[in-house]
């Protein structure tokens, strides 16, 4: 290839010129019709990521949206010595460790086991409904859940003291069950969204497998351990990989939606913090510093679970 | 041995639709209990009577909503959002997708890098807001509907549609003297009603969920009706706690779960229409993420 390519080269360059106006001709209107995106590109996508340069400027009202001279990585000293950023910190942390303990195999044990379902319809009737609460708005679902735990109406309180005598919960005020509450409507919210993609990796399993299992005497609790899960295997590697890039994606405006003065000490996560210094005090350079710094963390853990997944499973996102 | 098999798949099978009316529940059941709370009598909502079936039905809150004239101006602001932004983005999604999907084009691997990388490394919120507000559409309705023209992860499913229309079609309409753009709108676009039905509904769900760049850019009676929602939840929380008043946090109580049941309804009744695109259209997407 690399010969062939040398040995063309010199023709090449002679009718480039009128090879790309020829080019250019015919294909016009496609590149026309990238006109508009491309400009869209820039100015909303990529406009922003230059603006991160603001991390390094000290932003002044009224003098120029980029700052008024460098500063170099003051900020970003200044928030390595903040408490309530390394308090974020680990609170962002906490609460993506825990929704990847619990998030991540909930929707593999439901995709399995609605396979396992014989009922065609009720199957339907069962993946309809659970997709559901992925389309409802995250303030309709703070909104209910508020509803359903309150102390003073809420189903959720009357059930408990009804049945268990339990005197009624402030749930939504009390710090210890906030990372609970993130987690398990993220579970309500997302199982059956998520379940899917690995319903489709079993539907793509070859029946044979399963009927030489079979005779083989294995049960159905046995082709699940034995062949499901093993066939599904790489799907969930891949999966895990990019939940493990994305760690740092929290649910930015449920966390928002959930947050009183009472439960600050563990709601307080990057993404909120970033808010409140900068949109809330107007303090922009060092909310920028802030965000840019989880961002580069973000692109780190992305790229680097994109390599992992590429080297184990031959399969990731670019 | 038999008799031990078939005897432990009755066990396994109990399991199974025991997990799987347990799903159906949790996610049926808190949609049921706000609908009910929104058509109970306030006197069985104090006295905690109400479960999943309206004691007394009252139709009240619903009256006292509507009665709202910001209620009328915010579900309005709601249905504009969504139908603008949504076409907006179909329109210039499929825009991009086209050539895109075209790996013959120079400069075609470099646009892809670049759609890529933006999906990872972005502006983060103050640089873009700052932008939005230098672009001078803080406080304009176009705040809520360009910077969201272009989805990355809607740009690529359709790319990979439309890689996979076969190129003898397009190769005839060429030769039959129709330019590009005729044959995106012509044949390309119809041929892919299903994808582009998928991220138009993903799209529309996103518009009609947003709320927080309501609440940045936006003024009053521009908000979006999940904004509104937002207010009366905590402003009447606030309202029931300090007042003290048991009557009027109820009322509270069943005008929030009407807000609750009317701004959610479209999308509940829409949705079980389009799950047959929107499913294919996960599948086909998810393998490229």
């Amino acid at each position: 290839m690399a010969v062939l390519n040398k040995q063309h080269k010199n023709a090449i360059v002679h009718t480039q010129k009128s090879d790309f106006k020829r080019h250019f001709k015919r294909y016009w209107q496609l590149y026309a019709m990238m006109a508009l995106p491309i400009i869209y590109f820039i100015v909303f996508k990529y406009v922003p990521m230059f603006g991160n340069i603001l991390a390094f400027r000290r932003y002044r009202p009224g003098m120029g949206p980029y700052g008024t001279q460098w500063v170099g990585l003051k900020y970003f000293k200044t928030f390595m010595q903040d408490p309530a950023f390394w308090r974020a910190f680990r609170n962002t942390l906490t609460i993506s460790f825990g929704n990847l303990i619990i998030n991540f195999p909930i929707p593999i044990i439901f995709a399995i086991l609605l396979n396992e379902v014989r009922r065609v319809r009720f199957k339907k009737v069962v993946q309809t409904v659970s997709y559901m609460p992925r389309f409802i708005s995250t303030v309709v679902v703070i909104a209910i859940l508020g509803e359903m735990l309150s102390p003073s109406s809420g189903l959720f309180n009357h059930f408990l003291q009804s049945v268990f005598g339990i005197e009624p919960i402030y749930f939504m005020n009390e710090p210890k069950y906030f990372r609970w509450i993130y987690i398990l409507t993220d579970t309500w919210q997302f199982t059956g969204w998520t379940a899917i993609i690995y319903l489709a990796a079993i539907t793509g399993i070859n029946a044979d497998m399963f009927e030489a299992a079979q005779i083989d005497g294995a049960n159905r609790l046995q082709q699940i351990i034995h062949v499901t899960i093993p066939s599904i295997m790489p799907t969930i590697m891949v999966l895990l990989i990019l939940n493990v890039g994305r760690m740092l994606n929290l649910g930015f405006e449920k966390v928002l939606l959930m947050y009183t003065p009472t439960n600050s000490a563990v709601s307080d996560i990057i993404d909120t913090l970033v808010y409140r210094t900068g949109l809330a005090n107007q303090n922009y350079s060092y909310a920028t510093a802030i965000g840019l710094f989880s961002g580069i963390i973000g692109v780190i853990l992305v790229s680097s679970s994109n390599k992992v997944s590429k080297k184990f499973t031959g399969d990731g996102i670019y | 041995m038999k008799m031990y098999r078939s005897k432990g798949n009755i066990i396994f099978d109990a399991i199974i639709y025991f997990v799987m009316i347990f799903v159906l529940l949790i996610c049926l059941v808190p949609f049921l209990y706000m609908l009910a709370v929104s058509l109970s009598d306030p006197k069985a909502i104090i006295n905690n009577e109400v479960s999943f079936i309206p004691i007394g039905v009252n139709v009240e809150a619903y009256k006292q909503i509507f009665a709202y004239p910001n209620f009328f101006r915010a579900y309005g602001n709601t249905i504009f959002y969504t139908l603008g932004g949504t076409s907006i983005s179909v329109m210039m999604t499929a825009l991009f997708a086209y050539p895109l999907s075209k790996t013959f084009l120079k400069g075609q691997k470099f646009a892809m890098k670049m759609v890529v990388f933006s999906m990872f490394f972005s502006g983060g919120l103050i640089p873009n807001y700052l932008l939005i507000s230098n672009l001078g559409l803080t406080g304009t309705r176009f705040a809520m509907l360009l910077p969201f023209a272009i989805n990355q992860f809607n740009l690529i499913i359709l790319i990979n549609f439309f890689k996979s229309i076969p190129n003898e079609i397009e190769e005839a309409a060429l030769i039959d003297g129709l330019g590009y753009f005729g044959i995106l709108v012509r044949i390309i676009v119809p041929l892919s009603k299903a994808a582009l039905a998928t991220i138009g509904l993903y799209t529309a769900v996103f518009f009609w969920n947003d709320w927080f760049n309501g609440l940045i850019y936006l003024n009053t009676d521009q908000f979006p009706v999940m904004l509104f929602l937002r207010n009366i939840v905590n402003g009447t929380s606030m309202l029931g706690d300090a007042a003290g008043s048991a009557d009027k946090a109820t009322i509270a109580i069943s005008i929030k779960s009407a807000v609750i049941i009317t701004s959610t309804l479209p999308i509940i009744i829409l949705y079980p229409f389009l799950q047959k695109y929107f499913v294919k259209g996960l599948t086909v997407g998810s393998v490229k993420g």
